[in-house]
């Protein structure tokens, strides 16, 4: 089920309000899980069944590490529990993309459970966080489904550990921080709601009108390489968004997932800022155990390879997410060593007089603009590998940027002028409120002007009037829109 | 403190009672079967069976169905079009732009192979039904051909789209003079289009009625010229939404209808192919024109304006979409016959030629597949024209 679908909007979630609200305190992880559940057979009717299996088995195992620890067989056990899943995951996930592309041996194409990588990986770090101790075995298999299985995070992230959402999952509601966190969490919901269908999905229709037709110039290839990352940026973090907002209106509090990545000035930053919990994923459950930093430089280049290697596969099984990935294998590596080049000499020079001091503020903010330049283009590059789902596309889509390759038209007629000054002229509005949108600038202002009006007497009560007109002009205008329309695709339920 | 504890009372209970209310509303508010603004049935209520949960049928069925019922729907989808137009200053709607209050969709690029398609599909014809015979071709331009490159909106390549056209007519591999193109757009200009429709007023064609006729041989079978209509009487309908107006969800003044009736028209009766079909358990029979108790109805259907009767008044054009119709016109000034290949301007453009023909046949290859028509319909010494809109032209794989 889609969070922006009127099924869900306006079905699904006030019966899981209402049930959630009026059961007891016992009750509420059992009415979690069975309207999770139903959420998740919405959209995969057969394969509820093979999560449930995976919840199942991977409890049963985890009672063993319990059972046995100190002892081999605990060991066992817990090996067991990472690797099910993995294989579960690998053999919907990657099977057919080896056998066919690697090895060369036709097998059908298997069907992917919607999902399955970001629940497995939950799965996954809860069972390596029980065995290390880092966590408590959750004795209850209902709680223990409810973790896994919670709808707002099952099919698209952020991906939660159980650490995050145990005291609420075990301790129930905190109500002396519910109605806060409702608050937050409903203006949250709505915000994300209407990043996805207010700004990615009619970004999308831009995307879509581009790349319909057979040849673009080079204008038009630049916006499109622009709208493209805009587009997947507006939908994952609207749908993390929507997560955390549910979460909060449920009493869950949820990790942040997106901090405005595309202010990085470097790869590193931006991995810092963009899909947050998946990077902190991969830092803590295979960086670090492969050693992480604290190797030597080969050993050390090789882990990040690894890790970026993953990273690309688990976002799909194909040559464009592993070039995607090792991609920034490589530029991580980059800029770690053009940062030790430049970083001894970091504190060589001696006491300055003002003009030397204004000329390096210069200097560092003509560095700002050009390291901020160099990380716009490697993500328009790196989504637009991200994007398409053959490299050749890939490839024709970065040629184009610079005036080449089958996409770029040289010999325009009048007619074709017509067409691509008309689908630039019909989307410059929307790709403006994308680009301002993906900054940080419009939350500055609210701030500011929320500043500005608690200075006043009855500020606060305009700011309250504000966010419900403004949480009520975004959920009519989002009804509408998908009411109207029919392009509502959700891009991370792939993975 | 307290005031914003009872803040945070009034957001949760009510988001929670907006919701719910929509939520009650949607499933207990009637459902229609129709929706006069967009012209279409709405979708069903979908049935819970195995079969259709496991293929997740039901599930999509299930948002189509409230998507379809959802209360308010006409007005939402209004504010969808006006934040579309006048916040995101976007040019379209649902692919329709409104220039000095014509409505119309954009077509484009044009696609060529499209083009060749139906080259290949009428030289095919030819082969098959006609061999001997000269063979007419025009075509309607759509509104675009007339507002879209002076308003900043693409469209296709017109003047390619002829080209290409009589190229592939004119091959190698066909006979000389075998396919002869009539120029009827320069006959036509915005005015003769509805405003909120993509179809041409039947009062504003009299022109194009008598340049087809003209190619044909017949224009001195026909009592009016380009500029007189006194052969006609004007029926006006009112309040004439058309396709666009439901598409576009702008505010838009409806249209007046105008059909014209003579006692040409008066006399003339039609028979349809769906109309006379009468499926049995196994097979399905055809009564056939002239066969005993087959169905002839007027030229001008309108009990089709009758509530639920039909989703477009066009409709009142001998009967709207079919695959094969035949018009029989015993006021006639000749014996002569027309086979129409056409899609659904042709509706009103046929009653005009009745004068000139004792019979027209209209058959629309987007509901009847060619190797069937032979079946029905004889193409000897008949006068024979394909007359397409542009959009089936760029469209021609809708044509079997």
């Amino acid at each position: 089920m889609l969070f922006s679908s009127i099924t869900f909007l306006y079905l699904f979630l006030p019966l899981t309000i209402i049930f959630y609200f009026f059961v007891p305190q016992k009750g509420k992880n059992l009415v979690l899980l069975v309207m999770s559940l139903l959420f998740y057979a919405w959209g995969e009717p057969v394969y509820v069944l093979l999560m449930l299996a995976q919840i199942v088995i991977s409890y049963v195992l985890l009672w063993f590490v319990d059972r046995f620890r100190e002892r081999r067989a605990a060991g066992i056990f817990y090996i067991l529990s990472v690797l099910l899943p993995f294989a579960a995951l690998f053999y919907f996930k990657y099977f057919h993309f080896f056998m066919d592309t690697i090895f060369g041996i036709r097998t059908k194409t298997i069907a992917l459970p919607i999902g399955i990588s970001f629940y497995t990986f939950q799965i996954v770090s809860y069972c390596v966080d029980v065995y290390c101790g880092r966590v408590k075995r959750q004795k209850n298999l209902v709680t223990y489904a409810a973790y896994v299985t919670l709808f707002p995070q099952l099919v698209a992230g952020p991906i939660v550990r159980y650490s995050e959402i145990e005291q609420t999952l075990t301790k129930g509601i905190d109500f002396s921080k519910f109605h806060k966190s409702f608050g937050q969490g409903l203006v949250r919901f709505v915000v994300g709601l209407g990043k996805k269908v207010l700004i990615a999905n009619v970004i999308g229709e831009f995307v879509a009108e581009v790349a319909a037709l057979s040849q673009r110039n080079l204008t038009l290839s630049w916006a499109y390489a622009i709208a493209v990352s805009l587009q997947i940026y507006f939908d994952f973090s609207g749908y993390s968004d929507m997560a955390i907002g549910l979460g909060g209106i449920f009493g869950f509090s949820f990790p942040e997932n997106f901090r405005y990545p595309f202010i990085s000035q470097s790869v590193t930053e931006f991995w810092r800022r963009w899909h947050i919990t998946l990077g902190a994923w991969f830092r803590d459950y295979v960086y670090i155990p492969m050693g992480g930093n604290r190797v030597c430089m080969p050993r050390w280049i090789l882990n990040i390879f690894v890790v970026w290697l993953f990273t690309g596969l688990w976002h799909g099984a194909g040559w464009n997410f592993i070039v995607w990935g090792l991609l920034f294998a490589v530029l991580l590596v980059m800029e770690k060593g053009v940062g030790r080049l430049f970083g001894n000499r970091k504190n060589s020079g001696s006491a300055m007089d003002s003009k030397s001091v204004l000329k390096k503020d210069l200097a560092k903010a003509l560095i700002g603009i050009v390291k901020h330049g160099y990380v716009i283009f490697i993500i328009l590059i790196s989504f637009l590998i991200f994007h398409n789902d053959s490299l050749s596309n890939a490839v024709a889509d970065i040629q184009a940027l610079f005036a080449q390759g089958s996409h770029i038209a040289h010999n325009l007629g009048s007619v074709e002028h017509a067409v691509y000054a008309y689908v630039m002229r019909n989307r410059m509005i929307i790709l403006c409120v994308g680009l301002l949108g993906s900054t940080p600038l419009p939350l500055w202002i609210w701030t500011k002007l929320q500043e500005r009006l608690q200075t006043v007497r009855i500020g606060n009560k305009i700011i309250y009037v504000l966010t419900s007109a403004m949480v009520l002009c975004v959920m009519v205008l989002c009804t509408a829109y998908l009411i109207d329309g029919s392009f509502n695709p959700f891009l991370y339920f792939r993975f | 403190m307290k005031e914003s504890k009872w803040k945070q009372y009034i957001t949760i209970y009510g988001f929670v009672f907006c919701l719910v209310s929509v939520m009650v509303i949607m499933i207990i508010s009637p459902k229609k079967a129709i929706s006069s603004a967009e012209r279409r049935r709405l979708a069903e209520k979908p049935k819970l069976t195995v079969k259709n949960l496991m293929d997740k049928s039901f599930m999509d069925d299930t948002e189509k169905y409230l998507l379809d019922h959802f209360p308010f729907r006409d007005g939402l989808r209004r504010i969808k079009a006006s934040f579309a137009y006048d916040i995101l200053q976007q040019k379209e709607n649902n692919d329709i732009y409104v220039v000095d209050g014509h409505a119309s969709k954009l077509e484009y690029p044009l696609n060529e192979a499209s083009v060749k398609r139906l080259s290949d599909k009428m030289k095919g014809l030819r082969q098959q039904y006609f061999p001997e015979q000269t063979v007419w071709y025009a075509i309607v331009p759509d509104k675009n051909y007339f507002l879209a490159q002076q308003n900043g909106f693409p469209s296709m390549d017109y003047k390619r789209i002829i080209d290409l056209l009589s190229q592939a007519l004119s091959a190698d591999d066909v006979p000389d003079a075998a396919f002869q193109y009539m120029d009827i757009m320069s006959e036509l200009s915005i005015d003769d289009y509805y405003y909120t429709d993509t179809h041409w007023r039947q009062e504003r064609i009299l022109g194009v009625a008598c340049h087809v006729a003209d190619a044909l041989g017949v224009v001195g079978l026909l009592s009016f010229s380009t500029d007189s209509q006194e052969t006609f009487t004007e029926n006006k309908i009112k309040n004439f939404y058309g396709v666009y107006y439901g598409q576009a969800a702008l505010p838009m003044e409806p249209d007046t209808m105008v059909y014209l009736t003579s006692e040409v028209t008066d006399a003339a009766r039609v028979w349809s192919l769906e109309e006379n079909m009468q499926s049995g358990k196994k097979t399905t029979t055809v009564m056939l024109p002239d066969e005993q108790g087959a169905v002839w109805k007027m030229v001008y259907q309108t009990e089709k304006l009758e509530d639920g009767k039909s989703l477009d008044k066009y409709d009142i054009f001998v009967g709207g979409a079919s695959s094969l119709q035949v018009i029989r016109s015993p006021k006639a000034s000749s014996q002569k016959r027309l086979i129409l290949f056409r899609d659904s301007y042709t509706s009103s453009l046929a009653p005009l030629l009745l004068e000139a023909y004792r019979e027209i046949v209209l058959i629309d290859l987007r509901y009847i597949d060619s190797t069937r028509i032979g079946t029905y319909v004889d193409f000897a010494e008949a006068d024979i024209l394909f007359l397409y809109n542009t959009s089936i032209v760029n469209h021609s794989e809708m044509l079997k």
